[in-house]
C-alpha cells in the first residue's frame, strides 16, 4: 500500500468532515436553508477518502495489509511518544470507515428532507448539520486511531455527539434528560474503559496497537517479565465494560430507547449504525486481548446472548415504532458481542456491516412515517399506511426481511453464521440466539402489520404525504444494500469479507480458538441444515405475525389479559429503569442532600463561627462608643481611679 | 483638733460626690452644677494644704480657681441655653446620636 | 493622732455609696428613705471614726464636724435631687458651709470672695437659666439617673482610693486660727497683717502675672459667651404676640 495516499487519505477523512463542521457552524446563520451542502461535502470528501482507502488496501497482500501512519507527537514523551497521534489502517479499519463515512451520507442525504417543515428548515437545521459532521470526524478518529489513545478519544468525542444530538430538541424536558442519561451511563462504560487502558499502559508501557497486541501474544509484560492471566482477564472485562456502555449491552442498555428522543436520522447514524457499533469493533480490534482470556470470551458471549434475548422480549410489547426499533438494535448488538465471544468476530463484524444497512433503512422509514404522521410515531394511533406511503413501504418491508433474516436477504447470512459458530462453542447460548431469531421477525412484522397493514387509520388533523426525493433517494440505497450486502458475505467464494478481514483476525481470534468439536460444526448438514432451520424460523415469526395482526386481530390484545403480569414486566421493560433509580439514583440524591447539609451547618456553621469572633467584638466594642458624653467621662473616671489605685496601693 | 486628714476626707468626698452627679445625672444643669461641686472639694484641699504648710500659695491658688471657675460657668451656661434653643430640651442623651 | 485604717474608710465609703446609690433618682420607686438612712448611718459613721482618734476633744473640731456634715449631706441633695431649682439651691448651701471651713482654716478673703461670687453670681445666673430652659412638670431625664451603679462604683473607687491614702498620711494639726498663729511666718518684731492684706499682697507681688491672665480669661469667657448667643430675633409682627415660652424659639442658632 502507498504511505502516502493512505496518509492523504487519512487526514481527508478526519479534516474533512470537521472542515464541514465547523463551517456549518460558522456559516450557519448565513447560509440557513443551504448549510447541509458542508455537511454533505465534508462527508462525501470523507467517504470518497474511505473508498481510496479500501481499494488501496483491497489490493494488498500478506504483511502490507496493516500500515501504521504516525502523523504528530502530541506530548513529547519518549521516543516514540505515547501520546502520539497515529493511524493504522488495515482491513478492519478499511470496511468500519466504509461504513461509516457511506451510511453517514445517506443519513446526512435523508436529514435535507427530514429536517424541514412543509420544505422550510427547521429551528435549529444548521446546527443539526455542524453536531452531523461532527460526529462523523469523532467517529472517524476512533476507527482511524492506531493507539488507544486515539479510540479512546473518538469514543469520548461520540459520546458527546450523541449527547448533543439526541438533545437536539432541547427544550423538551424528555430530550433533555434522554441526552444527560445517554451521557451518564455512557460514562460509567468509559470508566472501565478508562481504567483499561490505564492498566494496559501499566503492564506494558504503550498505548499503541501492534505493540500491545504483539506483547500480549507473547504473554509479557513491556518490561519483558511474563504477564498473569488474571491481568488480561480484568484488561479484557474492563474493556467489556466500556463496550457495554456505548453498544448498549445489559446491565448499560437503559440509555438507547430513550435516545430516540432525538430525531430519526441521528438514530439511524448513530444508534443503529456507527455509535453502538463502536464497542463491537473496539472488540474486534483488541481481539488478541480478548481471545488470550477464556474466562472473558465466556463472559462476552454470556452478556452478549443474554442482551439479545433481553432486549428481544422488551420488543414483543412495545408501542411506539422508534422504540421498537431500538430494542431491536440492542438484541442485534447483542449478537454482535456473541458472536466476538465464540471468537467468530469475522462474522460478528459482518454482521454489523449488514445491520448498519437494514438498521439504518428501517430507522430512517420509520423517519419518513412519523413525518408523514406530523411526529407521531405511536403505533396505536395509525394503520394501514401502506397506500398513502407506498415508497416507505415497500423499504420498509425490504429492511424488515432483512433484520428478521428472511432467506437471502442480508441479515439471514450474517445472523446465521453467528448462530451457527455459537452453537459449536456454547451450544446454550447458540440456543438463545435461534429462539431470539424468532422473536426478532416476530415482532419486527409485527410492527410492520400494525404500522402498514389493515385498514387506513390516520390520526386527526394529520395529511400525510409520501416524502421528497431528498429522503427516498437513501432509503432506495440502502434497501439494495440490505438486499445486496449479503451476498458479500458467502465464505464459499473464497473472496468475500471473509476472506477481506482474514489476516486481522488471523493470528487473534483464529489461533486462540479452543479445540471445540469441529467436526460437529462443518459438514454439509450441518451448515445448510442451520441455515435451512434459522431461515424457517424466520418464516414462522413472520406468518404468526401475520396470523395475530392481520387475521386474527382479536388474538393481539389475549396476552395482556391472560397473562397481566407478563405482559406488564415487558412493557415496562422488566424494570430496570426503575431498579436503578432505586438502587442508584435515589441513594445518590440522598448522599447529596447530606452533602448540602453538610455544606450548610458545618462548613457554613464553620464559616459563620469564625466571623462570628469579629462580629461579637465589635457590639462589644461599639457599646464604649454610645455618643453619651457622661459615657466617655464613666470610662475616663475609671482609667483614672485604676491608675490611681495601682500607684497608690503597690 | 482636726488635722489635714479630715480635710483631706472631706474634699475628696465631695469631689466624688460631684463625680457621681457628673456621671449620672442626665439634665445639662446638674451635670454643670456637679462639675461646680467637684470644685468646692478642690479649694477645700488646697487650703487645707496651704494651711499645713504655713503660706498662702494654696489659697492663691484657690483664688483663681474662683476666677477660672466663674469663667466655665459663663460659657458652660451660655452654652446649655443654645444646646436647648436647638432641641428644646435639657437632657444631655439628646446629643447622643452620632452622624457620619 | 493615730492614723486611721484603711479598711474602716471604705467600710463606711462603701456604706455611703451604697446609700448614695439608693438616693439617686429612679422614677418607679421611692428608695429614698433607705438610701437617706444608709448615708447618715455612714456620715455618723466617719465623723465617729475621725473624731474618735482624737484624745483631747475641743471646740473647733466640733465646728468643723458640723460644717463638713452640712456641706456632705447639702451635696448630696444636690447630687441627688430630681428638681434642678433644688439642686442649685442646694448648691448654694453648700457653698455656705464651704464657706464657713475656709474661715475655720483662716482663710476669710477666700470665704467672702467664695460666697460672692459662687452663691451670689454663679449660682443666680445658673438660676436664670434653669428658669429659662424649664419644661414644664418633671421629665423623664429629671426622674431617672443614668447608669447609678457604675457612676457610684467609679466615686467610690475613686475616693476610697485619695481618701484611704490620706488616712494614712503623718499626722501634722491643722491648727484653727482661734488659738493659731497668723498663716504667715513672720519675724517677731512686725505685727502681721491681716489676712485680707496679706493675700492681696501675695497676688500683688507673686501671682501678678496669674492674676493678668486671669483678667484676660474672664475677658475672653464674657466674649464667647456673647458670641455663643448671638442669635436673630426676628422682628414680630405688630399685632401678634407669641407665646411666652415660644419668644426666641424659631430663631436660627448661631
Amino acid at each position: 500500500m502507498d504511505i502516502e495516499t493512505l496518509k492523504l487519505c487519512g487526514i481527508v477523512i478526519l479534516l474533512a468532515p470537521l472542515a464541514g463542521a465547523i463551517l456549518a457552524g460558522a456559516l450557519g446563520s448565513v447560509l440557513r436553508g443551504r448549510t447541509h451542502w458542508m455537511a454533505i461535502l465534508g462527508v462525501g470528501a470523507a467517504f470518497a477518502a474511505s473508498i481510496v482507502i479500501f481499494i488501496q488496501v483491497h489490493g494488498a497482500h500478506g504483511e502490507d495489509v496493516v500500515a501504521s501512519i504516525p502523523l504528530y507527537d502530541w506530548i513529547a514523551n519518549g521516543t516514540p511518544s505515547v501520546f502520539r497521534f497515529e493511524l493504522l489502517i488495515d482491513p478492519l479499519t478499511s470496511l468500519m470507515l466504509l461504513t461509516v463515512t457511506g451510511i453517514a451520507l445517506l443519513v446526512v442525504i435523508y436529514s435535507v428532507g427530514y429536517m424541514r417543515e412543509h420544505g422550510k428548515p427547521e429551528r435549529g437545521y444548521e446546527r443539526f448539520f455542524a453536531y452531523l459532521s461532527l460526529f462523523v470526524f469523532a467517529m472517524c478518529v476512533l476507527v482511524l486511531g492506531g493507539n488507544f489513545l486515539l479510540l479512546y478519544m473518538g469514543w469520548e468525542a461520540v459520546g458527546l455527539c450523541s449527547y448533543l444530538l439526541i438533545g437536539f430538541y432541547y427544550q423538551r424536558p424528555a430530550a433533555a434528560a434522554a441526552a444527560k442519561k445517554a451521557f451518564l451511563v455512557n460514562r460509567v462504560g468509559d470508566f472501565g474503559f478508562g481504567l483499561a487502558i490505564l492498566l494496559i499502559y501499566l503492564t506494558f508501557g504503550t498505548l499503541e496497537y501492534q505493540p500491545v497486541f504483539e506483547l500480549v501474544r507473547q504473554g509479557i509484560t513491556g518490561d519483558g517479565f511474563a504477564v498473569s492471566q488474571g491481568t488480561i482477564t480484568a484488561i479484557a472485562l474492563l474493556l467489556l465494560c466500556g463496550a457495554c456502555g456505548k453498544s448498549a449491552q445489559l446491565p448499560l442498555h437503559v440509555w438507547l430507547p430513550d435516545a430516540m428522543e432525538g430525531p430519526s436520522p441521528v438514530s439511524a447514524l448513530i444508534h443503529a449504525a456507527t455509535m453502538v457499533t463502536a464497542g463491537v469493533y473496539m472488540m474486534a480490534r483488541c481481539g488478541a486481548i480478548f481471545s488470550s482470556s477464556v474466562t472473558a470470551m465466556t463472559v462476552v458471549a454470556g452478556i452478549g446472548a443474554a442482551t439479545a434475548l433481553f432486549a428481544a422480549t422488551i420488543a414483543l410489547v412495545q408501542t411506539d415504532m422508534k422504540r421498537i426499533l431500538a430494542y431491536s438494535t440492542i438484541s442485534q448488538l447483542g449478537y454482535m458481542v456473541l458472536g466476538v465471544g465464540v471468537y467468530a468476530a469475522d462474522s460478528a463484524i459482518f454482521h454489523l456491516f449488514t445491520h448498519a444497512f437494514f438498521k439504518a433503512l428501517l430507522f430512517l422509514g420509520a423517519g419518513s412515517v412519523m413525518h408523514a404522521m406530523g411526529g407521531i410515531i405511536d403505533l396505536r394511533r395509525f394503520g394501514g399506511l401502506r397506500r398513502v406511503l407506498p415508497w416507505t413501504f415497500v423499504t420498509f418491508v425490504v429492511g424488515s426481511l432483512a433484520l428478521a433474516g428472511f432467506p437471502m436477504f442480508s441479515g439471514f447470512f450474517s445472523k446465521d453464521e453467528i448462530i451457527h459458530h455459537a452453537l459449536i462453542a456454547h451450544p446454550l447460548l447458540g440456543a438463545i440466539g435461534l429462539l431470539t431469531a424468532l422473536l426478532t421477525a416476530f415482532y419486527t412484522f409485527r410492527m410492520v402489520f400494525l404500522a402498514f397493514a389493515g385498514e387506513e387509520r390516520i390520526p386527526d388533523g394529520v395529511h400525510p404525504h409520501e416524502s421528497g426525493v431528498w429522503m427516498l433517494a437513501p432509503l432506495c440505497v440502502l434497501s439494495i444494500g440490505a438486499i445486496g450486502a449479503g451476498y458479500l458475505g458467502i465464505e464459499a467464494t473464497g473472496r468475500g469479507l471473509h476472506e477481506f478481514l482474514k489476516p486481522v483476525f488471523a493470528t487473534t481470534f483464529v489461533t486462540n480458538m479452543p479445540a471445540y468439536d469441529v467436526h460437529a460444526g462443518h459438514g454439509f448438514w450441518a451448515e445448510y441444515g442451520l441455515m435451512a432451520f434459522s431461515g424457517g424460523l424466520a418464516i414462522i415469526g413472520i406468518l404468526a405475525a401475520y396470523v395475530i395482526y392481520v387475521q386474527q386481530q382479536w388474538f393481539a390484545g389475549l396476552t395482556k389479559t391472560t397473562f397481566p403480569q407478563i405482559y406488564w414486566t415487558l412493557w415496562n421493560k422488566w424494570h430496570v429503569d426503575e431498579a436503578y433509580d432505586a438502587v442508584l439514583v435515589k441513594p445518590m440524591r440522598k448522599g447529596g442532600k447530606v452533602c448540602v447539609g453538610l455544606d450548610d451547618y458545618l462548613i457554613d456553621g464553620l464559616l459563620w463561627f469564625i466571623t462570628a469572633i469579629p462580629r461579637g467584638l465589635g457590639y462589644l466594642l461599639r457599646t464604649m462608643q454610645s455618643g453619651l458624653m457622661q459615657g466617655y467621662a464613666l470610662s475616663m473616671v475609671a482609667g483614672m481611679a485604676i491608675i490611681i489605685v495601682l500607684v497608690f496601693w503597690s | 483638733m482636726t488635722g489635714i486628714t479630715e480635710y483631706l476626707i472631706l474634699g475628696a468626698i465631695l469631689f466624688a460626690l460631684g463625680l457621681v452627679g457628673f456621671l449620672s445625672r442626665r439634665n445639662l444643669i446638674v451635670i454643670f452644677l456637679s462639675t461646680e461641686l467637684m470644685f468646692q472639694g478642690v479649694v477645700i484641699n488646697a487650703v487645707a494644704y496651704a494651711r499645713l504648710h504655713h503660706h498662702l500659695q494654696g489659697q492663691a491658688f484657690a483664688l483663681f480657681l474662683l476666677a477660672i471657675a466663674a469663667v466655665e460657668a459663663g460659657l458652660a451656661l451660655g452654652m446649655i441655653v443654645m444646646l436647648y434653643k436647638r432641641k428644646g430640651t435639657l437632657d444631655a442623651e439628646a446629643w447622643s446620636v452620632m452622624r457620619g | 493622732m493615730t492614723p486611721v485604717a484603711p479598711y474602716l474608710l471604705q467600710l463606711l465609703f462603701a456604706l455611703g455609696g451604697a446609700g448614695l446609690y439608693l438616693l439617686l433618682p429612679k422614677s418607679d420607686r421611692s428608695r429614698a428613705l433607705p438610701g437617706a438612712v444608709l448615708g447618715l448611718l455612714a456620715l455618723v459613721g466617719l465623723v465617729v471614726v475621725l473624731a474618735a482618734r482624737v484624745v483631747v476633744p475641743d471646740a473647733t473640731s466640733f465646728y468643723f464636724y458640723l460644717f463638713a456634715s452640712i456641706a456632705v449631706v447639702a451635696a448630696v441633695r444636690v447630687v441627688t435631687h430630681p428638681r434642678p431649682i433644688y439642686s442649685a439651691l442646694y448648691f448654694v448651701l453648700v457653698v455656705l458651709a464651704v464657706a464657713a471651713l475656709l474661715v475655720l482654716q483662716g482663710a476669710e478673703f477666700l470665704a467672702i470672695a467664695l460666697v460672692i461670687i459662687y452663691a451670689g453670681a454663679i449660682l443666680v445666673t445658673y438660676l436664670f437659666v434653669i428658669m429659662l430652659a424649664q419644661q414644664g412638670g418633671s421629665p423623664l431625664y429629671d426622674r431617672n439617673a443614668r447608669e447609678p451603679f457604675l457612676a457610684v462604683l467609679a466615686g467610690f473607687v475613686l475616693m476610697a482610693a485619695i481618701a484611704g491614702h490620706a488616712g494614712a498620711l503623718p499626722q501634722t494639726a491643722v491648727t484653727p486660727v482661734i488659738e493659731a498663729q497668723s498663716m504667715i511666718e513672720t519675724s517677731a518684731n512686725t505685727t502681721p497683717p491681716g489676712h485680707t492684706a496679706e493675700v492681696g499682697l501675695m497676688i500683688m507681688t507673686q501671682y501678678v502675672v496669674v492674676l493678668e491672665i486671669a483678667g484676660v480669661l474672664l475677658l475672653v469667657s464674657m466674649i464667647g459667651a456673647i458670641a455663643l448667643s448671638r442669635k436673630k430675633v426676628p422682628v414680630p409682627e405688630r399685632g401678634r404676640s407669641q407665646p411666652l415660652g415660644q419668644i426666641g424659639r424659631e430663631v436660627e442658632p448661631y
